[in-house]
Parts: structure tokens; sequence; C-alpha cells
């Protein structure tokens, strides 16, 4: 009998064990497509006409739409990640996940990536239906770096949704709450549908903590020509802070989802149905 | 701790706290009291008690889900507490009526996805799942959706999750919960085979249905209200009530004869009045045989006609209602 | 008849009250206000850090308080049909409840739209918010006294109505989907905001899109709005001036009758559907 996986080898099937439940369930429940992908679309084209109708330069209808393609991004790390604990506590699936030895970093990014089929197709919707629906004209400056900007940007984010997700493992129904509220602020920090910059030099800096406010700002400063003299600051900068945030929101995730369990074990929370 | 013992609690204590309405103050409900237990390697361990007992809460202890309040506990020689990540990847862990796993996913699936989580080969995974659903009937439903399973195959899919792993500790919290009786028998009959091919496997059992317990148990604790009462193995403890002759008696609506007038009678060491259809049941445990004849004499002097009587062995049941002085269902309609 | 008029009367008030304690009950009344101040206040600060970046801070121009009033109100469009669709998943997926209320003898589109009041009242609390902080800090150009109170009333019943209505349609529609990890009322509320005029006028919009707009009840509810709170604002934006305040009220009024026959027909057959599939009991989140 083949010796039971360890190490680096059960992380990898920890991570695609949790996945499968996604993207299986996404292929045999094809609502979604048009509640993610088609209506997501509309909302952020009424970004789009607003800006037309306060008479915005075109790039801004650019910005709307890069910020939209984002917006699926954050959405998967704040509602398919980061609070799905908060269901799997409900479902009785959270204690079986904690008794076995899969790590549970290797369960979040499992649940992240099984999203990652829709958040990509609603991402790409966006930036191709939308790039041709309202004539935006991307100009990229620097094909590498836009990639490594955004993978960046990802990888963080990620990190940010894994520390978040340890609150679920003490709280329920609260960390649902302030899961909901963070969801508005952060769509105005991180500058989804505007540069940064208008928020002022310390309320920007204050916003970078967000890793989605420095990667939207520098891929706009490589999509558009006009994003340079809109950026918060040198592209090169904020990969590097980027590249930094996601060393560190790894490792702090990693941590807190082990503190939070340790504290939700010791006060029963774990078990403790929310309702 | 040395290993010779699969599970050890020493001291155990769990107490929580309760929070009602927001202007209420907090209540503590201690779930456990001074548990201490060894169990050995290879056991079939039962933990016997009414709902509320706190069975759930020593496994869930066990299980490494909860911290003890106070009190140790050791799992394969590992701190529950301290050593968790060593305990995890060795242990598994049922309960019944559960609702776990995806509702889109089939019952091939869900086992698959758990077995990835204890590093198992899809291969390996595969061929289990095969081999432990064909034990407990399941082999038809394999790639039916969990969300189509009546209540009865769900439970047999879980009980399949937690045999899955090969574990060895298994934590059983009432796994035949909900089931009829065939499918418990089936379950049954399945753990004892499996324990049979897998000498030195522990199981730890908890369960309110004292059938179970007899039939399975090596060894049983019975637990009340956090404390354990006993602990021995069934036929140990039935063998301290055969000191006692233990009669059940079919009468006549007892006419208002209460069971104390009955232990008052010299010889007599407890009596158990339940009302029935058309009539009632009475339970007698006799210091003395002898004072059968008074009961019975009581028994016409207040009218009531005895239609039947049985003299019977000791069950398990008889010892709780011993050790805890009061029958199972009483405790049971307290708790209601 | 009395007797189907008193299931449904207990049906919603029972559901309203139900409703109350979920939205009410997850944290202590301190932070309940800061998450009921915060979220409406950082959605309207996106729009108006957006028009402030645009158009260098001018927030005396006609087309500033169009945007602010109609985001304003539109707050209701999301917490009404919210709080509707959204307890079919909540009761089904999470309490595992729907089906202990579907045998019980009560009258079930009640039952979610009397689910719905919490979350219109917390909408209706943030919508104040919204609408203070506009007057106090952006210059909206509210004068209360002058507001028709009359015709505010009675468009914001009648719209409430029809978002109610709204709301029970995505209720039974999501009793035959899966639950994704997304809100459904959410979804559409956010698409809606497109073709409704809210923060817009409908002439921004292509020429093949303004149809829809035009078949929204949501659209002729905000001009009404906008109409009784600013009613010298309005003229600006010639979109429904051809119509009289009654015409207006008289469309709202089709159109509510309209939404409620779909949302009661559709619940009929929705209602058979998910039954004839087994999805009352179904659990579907991953």
């Amino acid at each position: 009998m083949k010796a039971k996986a360890t190490g680096w080898k059960l992380f990898l099937k920890t991570v695609i064990a949790r996945a499968y439940p996604r993207i299986v369930a996404q292929q045999r429940e094809r609502s979604w497509i048009f509640f993610d992908v088609f209506l997501s679309l509309l909302a952020v084209s009424a970004y789009v006409f607003i800006y037309r109708a306060i008479k915005a330069p075109e790039e801004y209808i650019g910005f709307v739409v890069l910020g939209g393609a984002m917006t699926a991004f954050w959405l998967n790390v704040l509602w398919s990640m980061s609070t799905q604990f908060y269901w799997e506590k409900e479902t009785g699936n959270l204690p079986l996940y904690i008794i076995s030895p899969a790590p549970k970093m290797a369960i979040l990014l499992g649940m992240a990536l099984g999203g990652i089929v829709g958040t990509s197709l609603r991402a790409a919707t966006i930036i191709l239906v939308g790039g041709i629906l309202f004539k935006v004209r991307f100009s990229v400056a620097n094909g590498l770096l836009l990639v490594l900007v955004f993978s960046l940007t990802l990888v963080a984010l990620y990190g940010l949704g894994m520390m978040n997700a340890s609150l679920f493992l003490l709280w329920g129904r609260e960390a649902w709450h302030l899961a909901s509220l963070a969801q508005e602020p952060i769509y105005l920090l991180s500058g989804f549908y505007f540069p940064i910059k208008s928020l002022g030099f310390w309320v920007a800096a204050v916003a970078s903590l967000i890793p989605l406010t420095l990667g939207l700002d520098a891929m706009r400063q490589l999509l558009f020509p006009s994003g340079a003299s809109l950026g918060f600051l040198d592209v090169r900068m904020e990969s590097a802070i980027l590249g930094v945030m996601s060393i560190v929101f790894i490792i702090a995730a990693r941590l807190l989802l082990d503190y939070m369990e340790k504290i939700a074990i010791r006060e029963g929370k774990l078990l403790e149905i929310q309702q | 701790m040395s290993r010779e013992w699969a599970i050890k609690t020493e001291n155990l204590w769990r107490i929580y706290t309760v929070r009602g309405k927001r202007r209420q103050p907090k209540k503590e409900v201690i779930a456990l009291r001074d548990v201490n237990l060894e169990i050995a390697k290879g056991e079939l361990f039962g933990l016997l008690g009414p709902n509320g007992a706190g069975k759930t809460t020593l496994i869930k202890i066990l299980a490494t889900l909860l911290a003890p309040s106070s009190g140790r506990a050791w799992v394969a020689g590992f701190d529950v507490v301290r050593e968790s990540h060593k305990i995890r990847p060795i242990i598994n862990m049922v309960s019944g009526g559960e609702a776990s796993g995806y509702g889109l996913l089939t019952v091939r699936e869900n086992l698959w996805m758990f077995a990835q989580f204890y590093g198992i080969s899809t291969s390996e995974a595969n061929r289990r799942i095969e081999e432990l659903l064909h034990r407990v009937g399941l082999t038809e439903w394999m790639h039916t959706k969990t969300s189509q399973l009546s209540t009865g195959m769900r439970q047999k899919m879980n009980v399949v999750r937690g045999f899955l792993t090969d574990p060895e500790i298994l934590f059983l919290d009432e796994p035949t919960l909900g089931l009829d009786v065939n499918a418990a028998r089936q379950i049954r009959q399945f753990i004892r085979e499996w324990l049979e091919e897998h000498p030195g496997r522990t199981i730890l059992l908890t369960t309110h249905y004292m059938q179970e317990a007899e039939e399975l148990c090596d060894r049983v604790a019975i637990i009340d209200q956090g404390r354990i009462v006993a602990c021995d193995s069934p036929a140990s403890l039935k063998q301290r009530l055969r000191q006692e002759a233990l009669f059940e008696l079919e009468i006549t609506h007892p006419q208002g004869l209460a069971s104390e007038v009955l232990e008052a009678i010299t010889g007599v060491h407890r009596a158990l009045l339940a009302e029935t259809d058309g009539g009632a049941k009475l339970k007698l445990a006799l210091k003395d045989e002898s004072a059968l004849a008074e009961v019975i004499r009581t028994l016409t002097a207040h009218s009531v006609q005895v239609r039947h009587l049985t003299k019977k062995e000791p069950t398990l049941e008889d010892v709780f209602v011993e050790l805890v002085g009061r029958p199972f269902e009483e405790v049971k309609e307290d708790e209601g | 008849m009395k007797s189907r008029l008193a299931s449904a009367w207990r049906s919603f008030w029972i559901a309203t009250w139900l409703g109350w304690q979920i939205e009410s009950n997850w944290t202590d009344p301190v932070l309940f206000a800061i998450y009921s101040i915060i979220k409406p206040l950082a959605s309207a600060a996106i729009l108006v850090v957006m028009y402030g970046v645009i158009t260098g801070g001018r927030f005396r121009e006609p087309i500033f308080p169009y945007i602010y009033l109609g985001n304003a109100f539109y707050i209701y469009v999301g917490s009404v049909m919210i709080g509707i669709s959204w307890a079919v998943i909540d009761d089904r997926e999470h309490y595992r409840t729907l089906k202990y209320i579907y045998v019980a003898p009560i009258f079930i589109p009640f039952y979610w739209l009397g689910r719905g009041v919490a979350r219109f009242l917390t909408g209706s609390f943030a919508v104040f918010i919204t609408l203070a902080a506009g007057m106090l800090f952006l210059h909206l150009p509210l004068n209360l006294a002058q507001a028709n109170w009359p015709l505010f009333l009675l468009s914001l019943i009648l719209g409430i109505v029809v978002l109610a209505f709204m709301g029970l349609i995505l209720a039974n529609v999501s009793l035959l989907v899966a639950h994704h990890f997304f809100l459904i009322g959410e979804a559409v509320a956010g698409a809606l905001f497109l073709f409704s005029g809210a923060v817009f006028p409908l002439e921004v919009l292509p020429s093949w899109l303004r149809p829809l707009g035009f078949i929204m009840p949501i659209t002729y509810w905000l001009e009404l709005l906008r109409r009784a709170l600013l009613p010298s604002g309005v003229k600006a934006f010639p979109t429904f001036a051809s119509l009289s305040n009654e015409e207006l009220l008289g469309i709202m009024l089709g159109l509510s009758v309209f939404f409620g026959f779909i949302a009661f027909a559709s619940f009929k057959l929705c209602d058979f559907l998910a039954r004839e599939r087994g999805l009352i009991d179904r659990t579907t989140n991953y």
C-alpha cells in the first residue's frame, strides 16, 4: 500500500481536492454564468455611462473597464474564499477539514482556484466585451511587467483573503457582516474606477495597504497612455511593494490561521453554529 | 505518556459559557467533570449516556476540535492541545446525523475529496471507496449526487468517509443515529468486521442505544452530567446487578399506587412504575427474592392485578438506572 | 377568503419578526450602527469622488443632486431585492428550515415578503444617512420645507411595493438555482443600475438601450422622488417632461400591478418545478 502523501505533496493534493467541488459544481449548475458574468458586465457599464454623463475623458472609461474586471478577483477572494469557512462551519465540513492533516491554506487556495474559472470568465468578459463596446484603447507599455504586476497583485490579494478567512474560524455572522462592510470601502480606497492619486497622498498611502490599490494603479500606468501622469507611484516601486506584500501576507496568513485556530479550539468556536 | 494507551485523559474538565439575550448574565455549563479514562490499543470502547451527558464534548476534545478547560488528554501518546498536528494524520471522526459533504457532488467524488486531505493517492482512494461502499451496500449509489440520497444512505456514506482513511484511532459519535433497524445493524456488523480485519486499531464509540454498546464494546463507560459514573466491560457492569433479582411485571392500572410504597417493602431495592396502554409495567430490583410475595400482596391490596411476570437478566439500562438513579427515559424527559 | 387573508397576514408578520431577529442580533448595537452608517456612505463616496475628480468639485451643478439622490434611493433596490431573495437561500442552505416552512400552513410569497422587511428598515436608515450626509457636507439642495411630501410618500410606497414584487420574482428563481457564493439580488440590482436612470439620464444610454429604461418601474419611481424632493433640479433633465405627476403615478401603478401578477404567477411555476425536482430541501453550497 502506497504511503500517504505529506508535505508539499499533501498541500498539492488538498488544493486540487478542494478546487474540485467548485469546478465540477460550476459545470453542473450553470446559472452563475448569467448572474455572475452577464449581469456584472451591465453593472460595470453603469459606471461607464456615469463618466459619459459627466463628460469624463475617454481613458476614464478604460479605467472603469479595468476596475470592473479586477472586481471579479476581489469578489472571488472576499465571498468565495474568505467567507467560505462560514458556510463550511454551518454545514459541518469545517471540523472535518480541521481534524484532517490537510493544511488550511491549501484548502483556502483550493477554494480560490476552484472559483478562478468563473472569476476569469467574468474578468475576461468585462475586458473584452467592455473594451469592444466602449471602444477602449489599451496600449500595453510593457507586457512582462504587466503580467508580473497582475500576478503579484493576485498573490498578495489572496494572502489578504486568507488572513481574512482566519476570522471565520473564530467568528461567524459578525465576520460575515464585516466582510460585507469591507466591500464598498475597498472599492473606494482601491480606486477601482478612478486614479487613487485623486484621494490625496496620505489617503492613497494608507489605501496602498490593500494590494488592489497599487496593483490597479500600476496596471493603469501600463495599459493607458495617460496612466503614468495619473499614477500614484512609479510602476517599478509599486511592483516591488506588491512583491513584499505578497510575501508578508502569505506568511501572516499562515500565522494568523494557526493562531485563530488555537483560539477557536480553546473557546469552542469551531463548532459553534452561529444562527 | 507511553503509547500503550491509545487514548488517555487526566482530570479533564470542559466548561462552556453560554450567552442568552444581550442583557442577561452569562451562564456556565459544565460539560465534563474530572474525566479520567484510559483506552487501550485495539479496544472498541463505548461511551454511554443520555443526550447532554458530555459524550460529544469528550469526542471533540480528543479529535482536537476543542480544548479542555483544564486537565489533559492524549491520543496515540500525543497531547491533544500541543501536538494536534501529530494526531490528525492518524484519526478520523464520524458523527451521527451529519450533513457534511457537497450536495452537487456524487458519493464517490465526496469520498475521493476527503481522501485527498489525508494524502491518499487517487488509485488507492478509488479502490478503498469501491470496497467500502460495497460493504455498506451503497455501490449502486456511487455515482449519485449526495443531495439525492436518503438520510440513511447519507449516513452510510459518512461512515465510509470515516473508515476510508484507515485511521489508527476512529471516533464514532452516534454513528447509527437516525438509521433504521436494518441499516444500523449493517453498520454495527461492518464495524465489528473492520476491527477483526485491523487488529490494533482503536474505536471510541458514543451512543445512547444500550443494545449497541452491549453488542459492540469491549468496555463501556457510563457518563452522566459530565461525570464518568462507571467504566468496565458490559458483562462486569451487569454482574454488579446479579446480586439482585430483577423482575418485570405487567399489571393493570396502578390506581394511584406510587413506586415509593413498593420501595418501602423490606427487600425491595428499587421499583419503577411506567404506565402503558391498558395498564402499567413494574420493574423490580430485589435484594431478597422472597420480597416478591410481599410486593404481590401489596398490589392485590390496591386492586392491582398481575397479568404477567418475568425474571430478567440485567441489562446495561438497568446498570444505568442503578448508577444514575433514574431511568434513561426520565433523563431524556428532564432534558426535554 | 377570510382565512386566506388571515394566513397571508400571519405569514407576513411572523416572517417580519424573524427577519428582524436575524438581521439585528449579529453584533452589539454600536457596531450595528457603525455598519449601517459606513456601508451606505462608502457606496455614495465612490460616486462623489468620481464626480469630484472629473468636474473639479462642482457640486452645485444640477447633475450632481440628480446622481446623488438617485444613488441614495437606489439603496432600496438592493436592500429590498436582496432581503427577499436571500431568504430562500438562507432558509434552504443555512438554517435548513425551508422544508418546514413549506409544510406549514402559511402563504409562502407573503412569508418571503415579510423576510424582506428587516432589510427595508436597515435600507431606510442607510438612505436617511446618505441624504443627511449629502445635505450636511456636499450642499445637496434638498429643501425639506418645499418638498412635495404627499407625492414623496405615495411614490415611495408604490416604489417599495414594486421592488418587493421584483424581489419576489428573484426569490422564485432562487428556488431553482444553486447557491452560488454571490447574492443574486445584488447582481440583479447592480445590473438594473444601468437601465433605471438612477445615476444618469436615460439620454446618456445608446438609443437601442433606452427602451429598457422606459419599461423599468424604477426609472419612473426615481423620477417621481426627484420631482417630490428636488422640483427645481429635475427641470434640467427633460426625459419625462411631457408626463405629469399623475401620469407617472399611473404608470407606476400599472407596472406595480403587472409585476405583482408576474411575481405570483412565477411563484406558482417555480414552486411547482422546485417540488417536482425535489429542490426544496437540497443543499448546493460548494
